[in-house]
């Protein structure tokens, strides 16, 4: 199926959004069993417990070739082949990953086991949006435009007012958590996420599927460790707790549900971070708020959570943030200018060399180089006409190699999914 | 794999109907409409240059289209 390039992205986060929501709805009544309301941190590990068994099963299936591609390449990424063993070079961008993801679990089990609604809390987690692109600033070396921090600021806003209870207290200690804790691992999980997504393996681009599932190795790895270490300075039993939860059959099925729909949502949003920057994907993401209203309905038609604020003020608040995400999301969207340059060479200057040059400007997404009328095709990609003078033009002009280019915008785009 | 940038330049009016044949084309992995010399990039992923050859003859039969020039990858960066 061909379709329009800049949809891809949205349709990847959206889809990985909706899947979340639903995810959320189920995390909600798997943790309000009798031995994971009593015991986050148990509940925390059988997630990654059961998940790292389950996430095994789905990836083998996905490795089945039919007629000479594998489903998974069919259905969820192209660039996937079969399960295989993580490289050298991945290595580090996945123990940091897998870190981050299983403080980031723990941070989140520590605020729900003293806060009775996370909900008050946790609305602020949408202010990682501005962590990130803080964070891309420095490790993309790719200072943000004012488009895309008024974008983010609209969507952060907008995700707190659309996502905040009143039916909770402030409590300083958990907002603390949110704010060193949570944030900061989510961000940095994230950006590593995508470091291993743009990373090409023998030549080809990273998958997805191989990346999820080495995270929740790595993650299970991580959170042992940290639930040992507690285990062992608070006398606590949270370890052997979340095992034997975990192994049985009702609970099992219960975590292998839920983390076997979580596979899906990152494995959509780790191809979405490959395709835009982390900030970008988290400020789509954050429409998880919206999908989550009919799942909360659900709930609630089933009597799994109690009947929510119908307050006329606290419904217009939670309108005007489901306004401002979407207009936030719009905003991003429109906003991105693509262009081919067609590069023509002296006669005395190695390809490789320019090819180089090229590759080290900032906005610039591919070089080719090509046989034929052009020695290289460019493609880039910036917010504004002025920042691709400024950033691109200027650094093509300071290339001794280039005889003459010719920018030609793209107007309208489709690719292959 | 080889991959190729085919640049298009077609008669004015017939871009929307050009596009839509394009789409059908096997081996077209993305298509662009571009402002200038050219008004349509085309990128095709071929196992040989036969294939090749083929997708430039499919094109080149399509109304409206004036003349194709195409450019075989030899290298590639690309943060995707």
């Amino acid at each position: 199926m061909i379709i329009r390039k800049k949809y891809l992205i949205y349709i990847l986060a959206i889809a990985s959004s909706f899947i979340a929501a639903a995810v959320t709805a189920l995390d909600s009544y798997v943790g309000a069993q009798s031995p994971f309301i009593k015991d986050p941190w148990a509940f925390a590990f059988g997630l990654f417990f059961v998940g790292a068994i389950i996430t095994i099963l789905i990836i083998l299936m996905l490795s089945i070739p039919i007629h000479g591609k594998s489903i998974g390449s069919k259905i969820l990424d192209p660039s996937f082949k079969r399960i295989r063993f993580i490289h050298k070079k991945e290595l580090t961008n996945h123990l940091i990953a897998g870190l981050m993801n299983a403080v980031n679990t723990v941070g989140y089990c520590a605020i729900v086991s003293q806060v009775q609604d996370p909900s008050v809390i946790l609305s602020f987690s949408q202010i990682v949006i501005l962590y990130l692109l803080l964070m891309e600033s420095i490790t993309e070396k790719d200072v943000p435009t004012l488009v895309e921090v008024q974008s983010s600021v609209i969507v952060t806003f907008g995700a707190i007012l659309a996502s905040i209870s009143l039916t909770g207290g402030f409590q300083f200690m958990p907002i603390l958590l949110v704010f060193i804790v949570v944030n900061p691992t989510w961000a940095v999980f994230s950006i590593y996420q995508r470091k291993l997504k743009i990373m090409k393996i023998r030549n080809r681009p990273n998958d997805s599927i191989n990346i999820r599932f080495w995270n929740v190795v790595f993650t299970l790895f991580f959170t042992t460790i940290i639930l040992f270490i507690k285990d062992i300075f608070s006398s606590s039993n949270h370890l052997i707790s979340g095992l034997t939860s975990s192994i049985h059959p009702y609970y099992f099925l219960l975590l292998a549900t839920t983390m076997g729909t979580t596979f899906f949502a990152y494995v959509l949003y780790i191809r979405a971070l490959g395709l835009g920057k982390a900030s970008v994907n988290n400020a789509i993401r954050a429409s998880t708020i919206i999908f989550a209203i009919p799942f909360s309905i659900l709930l609630l038609k089933l009597g799994y959570i109690t009947e929510f604020s119908t307050d006329p003020v606290m419904l217009l608040i939670k309108i005007i943030g489901m306004i401002l995400i979407i207009l936030g999301i719009v905003s991003f969207a429109l906003t991105i200018i693509k262009a081919y340059i067609f590069i023509s060479i002296k006669p005395g200057y190695s390809s490789r060399e320019t090819m180089k040059s090229l590759w080290a400007i900032r906005g610039v997404t591919h070089v080719t180089v090509t046989a034929g009328r052009y020695d290289f095709i460019v493609k880039v990609s910036t917010r504004t006409l002025m920042k691709g003078y400024e950033r691109i033009i200027r650094k093509l002009d300071e290339i001794d190699a280039i005889k003459k280019y010719h920018w030609e915008s793209v107007l309208k785009e489709w690719e292959k999914i | 794999m080889i991959s190729a940038y085919i640049l298009i330049s077609m008669q004015p009016g017939k871009t929307d109907k050009a596009i839509k044949e394009m789409r059908q084309i096997d081996n077209v992995a993305k298509i662009s409409i571009i402002a200038g010399e050219y008004d349509i990039v085309v990128r095709a992923q071929v196992k040989n240059l036969e294939e090749l050859l083929d997708v430039t003859d499919k094109l080149q039969t399509i109304d409206g289209i004036n003349k194709t020039t195409t450019q075989i990858i030899e290298k590639e960066i690309s943060l995707q």
